[in-house]
């Protein structure tokens, strides 16, 4: 039924706008184009076990609205999760399974047409993919997964967002092989600069490590960071240089971008940039990818370097669960009286939903935060920020971020009365930075190093209280 | 009519037990296979440990209540024990298995049978009346969905009813045989509808290990679409 009221929806023009811009719009014979990336997909992977789970038991129960914030907001009866979900599975029934030829074949069925793709398209990136609705599933369908899926196929028969197929295309075969097409000499000139900001501030020469062979870690953290994020950057090397860890890292200047976007709608993508990142950190002999604060390419080295570096294969190391053992190793010291503003934190979905980094920068913030909040709910079972799944990159998306997709997050953060929030994400904070200008929140959102940055002792530069002294004297000045 | 009955409690219980029982294992063993022939060695890397918590949390899912789907998530909880229990330990079916099976299993009291044989029927009827009242559930329903809750409300209504003379409208014979047959269109109907979940649900659990994608196979998936060269 789902797929007959959307083949009387398609009908209707006046309808639903697409909420971004593929590249190349004027896609023909977009059924057969879809179909045949379908059956490709089926023959090389392995989803069709799980396909075929799931259309032979989804159960259609509705649970999983209660958890959607998308839905919550709009009341869309095609923002439902398992609606989204079984727009694909019944593209699947109907045309690969014996069933549903059968069925076509004698009850004169349906066959997909442009105008369902059209309608995936514009569904499939309705989702943040946060994949929250999980957890409410009883039956535990991942509709994030079938959603990805769909977006797979679509990507594979010529439809996807322009904002993110430029972008990995940049950083898969362009010349600066970054996301931002973020040029050599630039990331040079950036790190010189770093450092200098770092000499005055901290009080400490350095220089940062590029290209050094044989480091314990080496250093990937979303491209992004090294053009809009310097605080969260210094963060990061000021424990690297506190925890006396200066000489063990490095940057790699042929790949020093860990953004992923594979993993919102590719798998091909995604295989092809893990493998550019093992090479990197094979090509300096790297013990260990540590990998900046970022959800998604924290969640894309983590799950899938096991999965597709082979031989290659090497640990991967969160920054945030470095820093975590910094202070519990007494390598580092961070003063509580510094930060003295309400805190609270924002859980990415990519590193928080499958509980792996949850308790780390809570621990960490609540060793030198003094007032700290919790958003209700948190953890495993946060809200999205509203921006996941590639579409804070879409600026075709904003209003929608900001009037459906983020609503939720915004009342979520005002209900605390926080002034800072902390998202150790290149994504979140981008999307709740454009939330709280949006809803007039009064608060400022800053990654989790910007704030350790604040707070930290540097042994043979400025202690964090004679930082706070000088600037406070600067400013009477 | 001692016939029929004897013919529908005989030969076709028995046609239909296989069905559903060939049917269920044609799930199981397509499921495995797909898994550790596809899977292979990636099935080490799957985080077993949160599939097994995830799958607990849900045997008795009171850590998953919240207001909006209070209602609904009870009574299918509720329909779940009286589902199981009922076909498989009442009095008369015990006697049954032990025939045909030949294995004895505790039976259930007069008084907990009833009870929870009205539980089921009152909780069919929520989840029916939940399908047709809220607006999300009303997207998602299918005739299907429907025609699914009418198959396990009639065996348990004319189970019932045959068991409480004074209630049955109709001959005890006939309302018996109504009750033998929808049961067993209800068997014949599991594997080939979403009741297949009796069986499935375990492997509806895995979806962390097929995210454990498949090597190369983002390669060869653009290759075979646009050739060698596929650019991005």
């Amino acid at each position: 039924m789902a797929t007959e009221v959307l083949q009387q929806d398609a009908q209707a023009p006046a309808r639903a706008a697409t909420l971004y811009h593929i590249e190349n719009p004027e896609v023909e014979n977009k059924a057969e184009r879809f179909l045949n990336a379908f059956a490709a997909v089926l023959h090389f992977t392995d989803y069709k076990a799980l396909l075929d789970s799931y259309c032979a038991s989804s159960a259609k129960c509705g649970r999983c609205v209660a958890s959607c914030q998308v839905y919550q907001v709009s009341r869309d009866p095609r923002d439902i999760p398992c609606y989204r979900s079984n727009l694909l599975l019944d593209v699947y029934r109907r045309h690969f399974t014996v069933g549903g030829w059968l069925k076509a074949h004698i009850g004169g069925g349906w066959s997909l047409t442009d105008a369902l793709v059209d309608e995936m398209a514009d569904i499939f990136y309705r989702c943040t993919a946060c994949r929250r609705c999980t957890l409410e599933c009883p039956l535990g369908i991942d509709h994030g997964l079938i959603t990805r899926l769909g977006r797979y196929i679509l990507s594979m028969a010529g439809i996807a967002p322009k904002a993110l197929q430029v972008s990995v295309r940049e950083q898969l075969e362009g010349e600066t092989r970054n996301t931002s097409k973020l040029p050599e000499p630039a990331l040079v000139d950036t790190l010189e600069f770093l450092a200098e900001e770092m000499a005055e501030s901290l009080g400490v020469k350095l220089e940062f490590p590029l290209d050094q062979p044989d480091r314990d870690y080496g250093f990937f953290c979303a491209v992004s960071d090294y053009l809009m994020e310097p605080d969260t950057l210094m963060g990061n090397a000021a424990v690297l240089y506190a925890a006396g860890d200066w000489d063990r890292w490095t940057i790699g200047s042929r790949n020093f971008d860990a953004i992923n976007y594979g993993l919102f709608y590719s798998d091909w993508h995604l295989e092809r940039i893990i493998k550019r990142l093992v090479g990197e950190a094979k090509r300096l002999r790297a013990g260990t990818l540590l990998i900046g604060e970022c959800g998604h390419a924290s969640r894309s080295a983590c799950q899938f370097v096991p999965v597709f570096a082979g031989q290659d294969e090497l640990p991967v190391k969160s920054f945030i669960e470095y820093t975590l053992e910094c202070i519990e190793d007494e390598r580092i010291h961070l003063d509580p009286d510094i930060v003295t503003e309400k805190v609270t934190y924002h859980d990415p979905c990519n590193i928080a939903r499958s509980g792996w980094i949850v308790e780390q920068p809570r621990r960490i913030l609540r060793s030198f935060v003094k007032d700290f909040v919790e958003m209700t709910p948190h953890g495993r079972t946060n809200y999205c920020c509203g921006g996941g799944g590639g579409l804070v990159s879409m600026d075709e998306t904003h209003e929608w971020r900001m009037k459906v997709a983020g609503r939720v997050k915004a009342e979520q953060i005002r209900a605390t009365e926080a002034e800072i929030v902390v998202a150790p994400c290149a994504n979140c904070k981008k999307q709740l930075k454009e939330l709280v200008d949006y809803h007039e929140l009064p608060c400022r959102v800053m990654g989790l190093h910007d704030l350790v940055l604040r707070a930290i002792d540097i042994p043979g530069g400025k202690s964090a209280r004679q930082r706070q002294d000088e600037a406070a004297l600067a400013a009477t000045a | 009519m001692e016939h029929w009955l004897e013919l529908a409690r005989g030969p076709l219980f028995a046609f239909t037990f296989l069905v559903m029982g060939l049917g269920l294992a044609r799930h199981v063993l397509l499921q495995v296979h797909g898994l550790v022939t596809r899977k292979g060695q990636r099935l080490r890397q799957a985080p077993w440990r949160r599939i097994a918590s995830s799958t607990l949390s849900w045997a008795v899912p009171v850590g998953h209540l919240d207001r909006s789907t209070l209602v609904m998530t009870t009574a299918s909880f509720l329909f779940h024990i009286g589902a199981v229990v009922v076909p498989v330990f009442l009095a008369a079916h015990v006697a049954l298995w032990s025939g045909f099976l030949g294995v004895s299993l505790p039976a259930l009291g007069e008084g907990a049978a009833d009870l929870l044989t009205a539980l089921t029927i009152v909780c069919v009827l929520v989840l029916v009346a939940y399908r047709l009242m809220t607006p999300r559930a009303r997207a998602l329903t299918r005739a299907s969905d429907y025609g699914v809750l009418g198959l396990v409300l009639v065996p348990f209504l004319s189970g019932f009813l045959a068991a409480h003379p004074t209630l049955n409208p109709l001959p005890w014979s006939w309302m018996m045989l109504l009750h033998i047959l929808s049961a067993e269109l209800l068997l014949l109907a599991i594997p080939f509808t979403k009741l297949a979940h009796v069986v499935l649900f375990p492997f509806d659990r895995l979806s962390e290990v097929h995210w454990q994608l498949r090597p190369g196979a983002g390669d060869r998936v653009a290759a075979a679409l646009y050739g060698e060269e596929a650019h991005v």
